[in-house]
């Protein structure tokens, strides 16, 4: 963990208002780290491979993932992060609407850190994300450190 | 070559009746000729009776002359003894050819001719042997020398002769006829096998055509009948299709309807969340400036904010659980059934385990009426159905009464029928379809609920091939039964 670098959560979400829940919550969390939105898988993938700044090339990252994207199928992109490849130990989080038991297993099958579902109660829902937040601030400790 | 069935039936008919006749009337035939040859037998045995009677009598004679003629030569007794046998002998003989010969006129006229001759002869021989005992036997010689009696011996043999000749004419012409007659047998036996033979070629002959032709409609059949399974399969795919289809629509639809919830759901919270610092801002203005706070703005804070956030979020909690009660649904029209043997008796006592709590609290009686059939079928589903069954029953009481639920089962024929019945507030008989559709409910709703229970049942009672229907009046209990198919198999599925 030489890595000086704080960690960029870069969040895969079609739908702006679970976007703007997830991050209001992650910030009510305590957690400031950037927060970089893409609403579809294509550039999402583009980022996250190709972009100069992007974490292939620079930097660690955590990656929040929908399953139901326009152009792809968010496990396919679970499966391209969790491949052979720079990316493959970036922890995934992914965060669905769906509870489908097979759904959730095939995530965890294909190397997904933690599943969230996206529940309609919103409190166990603020909850999640918060408890996710905790989980966030434990991974990025070496590289606030590293900072200071 | 066709052959219907009529047309066959007939020709077998008409060739068996053939072949027996002809075997009948070979047997007749036969018969026949087997009376003929015996008749014939008879008549041969008579011919050869004849005859040796007619060498007796030409023996007799010629033994009576020759025997005169040595007593004449040398009067001896023993000449004189021997001749009169004979002479005694020769008219029975001739009596008994007379007799046997009764019925051929020929020989008859030949006997009558016979008979003066024989009378003259035994005359000339009686004078010639009296003449020669009475010691006068140059007498005897004379007269032998001068009569006739030689001419006389000839002619009887010649009668004779010629009567062995008839006799044997007789019996030539009898075994002409005879063979004749066996020739008509072997004829007649010997067409009646040909025509034997010919009708078993040719019963054969249709048996075997008809047989290939049996042979060749029974493949066309099983052509036509796998013809058919590939059809039912065909439709029981597409059918498939149609169900996974709409399946998998309920699926996204009730998925897709989730993920804008979620966002109302969300800022209905982000909202309710500002309901505190506004309330806090209202009361800090009274205190402090009263005057720029109007009642509205007070009312709309402190009340109807609040107010319609609560609409807001039970209403999408509401649809939430719809949406889930549609995602269960479609989730179980998609999972796998797995067949086992089920004992019923023991599922229902863990229903009862699990349900422990509820039934104490309510002060139900759950009578499980032993004995309750077995059933092979998919065990969760069937869990689920007498859950909910259960479950119902225990919920929807009748206020005052304590409850009593009764659970049975019996066979019938190949279906085992299956009773819940409870002494509850029971079901109004109008709404006895509606209580199975999704979402619907009756009665008072004074117990929470979404109207998903029966709908849920009764696709898992047909997706085990099954029917279910109710049996209730209001206020008199209800009677839920239950059919299933004793052993569930695919194609149940498949017609469900």
């Amino acid at each position: 963990m030489t890595n000086q670098q704080p960690v960029n959560i870069i969040m895969i979400e079609d739908d702006e208002g679970h976007a703007r829940l997830i991050e209001k919550n992650i910030r009510r969390a305590g957690i400031t780290n950037d927060i970089q939105h893409f609403t579809d898988g294509t550039s999402a993938l583009d980022y996250l491979f190709n972009a100069p700044e992007g974490p292939a090339k620079n930097g660690p990252a955590l990656v929040l993932l929908d399953l139901n994207l326009p152009d792809m199928s968010g496990t396919d992109i679970l499966a391209r992060i969790k491949a052979e490849g720079p990316l493959k130990r970036t922890p995934v989080v992914v965060l669905t609407t769906t509870d489908d038991k097979i759904e959730i297993q095939r995530c965890y099958d294909l190397g997904c850190n933690v599943y969230i579902t996206k529940p309609v109660n919103y409190e166990s829902f603020a909850q999640a994300i918060r408890q996710l937040g905790l989980f966030l601030s434990v991974i990025q400790v070496p590289d606030l450190e590293g900072d200071g | 070559m066709t052959i219907s069935d009529r047309l066959f039936q007939r020709l077998v008919f008409v060739f068996m009746i053939a072949g027996f006749t002809l075997l009948a009337t070979a047997g007749v035939v036969s018969v026949w000729q087997l009376n003929r040859s015996q008749y014939f037998t008879q008549w041969v045995d008579h011919t050869y009776r004849v005859q040796g009677r007619l060498l007796e009598l030409r023996y007799l004679v010629e033994r009576a002359e020759t025997a005169r003629r040595g007593f004449i030569l040398r009067p001896e007794p023993r000449f004189y003894d021997a001749w009169r046998r004979a002479a005694a002998a020769i008219p029975i003989t001739v009596d008994r050819i007379a007799e046997t010969t009764v019925d051929n006129t020929d020989q008859a006229k030949r006997i009558a001719e016979l008979r003066p001759l024989i009378a003259r002869q035994r005359a000339a021989w009686i004078q010639t042997m009296g003449l020669v005992k009475a010691g006068r036997p140059q007498t005897a010689i004379r007269m032998f020398r001068t009569d006739d009696s030689t001419d006389v011996t000839r002619h009887i043999r010649r009668v004779l002769e010629a009567m062995v000749a008839e006799e044997a004419r007789l019996l030539a012409r009898r075994s002409e006829e005879q063979s004749a007659g066996s020739g008509l047998l072997y004829a007649v036996l010997g067409i009646a096998g040909v025509l034997v033979i010919i009708v078993g070629i040719t019963s054969v002959v249709i048996i075997r055509s008809y047989t290939r032709d049996l042979a060749r409609s029974r493949t066309a059949l099983r052509a036509l009948n796998e013809n058919l399974e590939d059809a039912v399969k065909e439709r029981t795919t597409d059918l498939q299709r149609a169900n996974d289809e709409i399946q998998r629509f309920a699926y996204i639809v009730s998925h897709d309807l989730r993920s804008p919830l979620v966002n109302v759901m969300g800022f209905t919270s982000e909202l309710a969340s500002l309901v505190p610092p506004l309330t806090e801002f209202v009361e800090r203005a009274d205190k402090e400036a009263p005057a720029i706070v109007t009642a509205e703005a007070r009312l709309a804070i402190t009340e109807d904010l609040p107010e319609a956030i609560g609409f807001i979020r039970s209403s999408t909690e509401k649809m939430d659980r719809l949406i889930n009660a549609i995602l269960r649904l479609s989730r179980e029209g998609r999972r796998t059934i797995s067949v086992q043997k089920v004992d019923m008796a023991a599922l229902l006592e863990e229903i009862r385990n699990s349900m422990q709590h509820a039934l104490t609290e309510k002060g139900v009686d759950l009578l499980i009426e032993a004995p309750i059939p077995s059933i092979v079928s998919d065990r969760l589903a069937l869990e689920q159905i007498f859950s909910n069954l259960i479950e119902n029953a225990v919920k929807y009481l009748k206020p005052g009464t304590p409850g009593i639920v009764k659970v049975r089962g019996r066979a019938e024929g190949l279906r085992l029928i299956y009773e819940v019945e409870d002494n509850g507030r029971g079901i109004d008989p109008r709404d006895h379809e509606r209580i199975f559709d999704l979402f619907r409910r009756s009665g008072t709703q004074d117990v929470p609920g979404e109207g998903i229970g029966l709908a849920h049942v009764r696709a898992l009672a047909y997706r085990l091939g099954g029917v279910i229907d109710c049996d209730a009046a209001l206020d008199r209990g209800a009677k839920f039964r239950l059919s299933m198919p004793a052993t569930f198999s695919v194609n149940q599925e498949a017609a469900s």
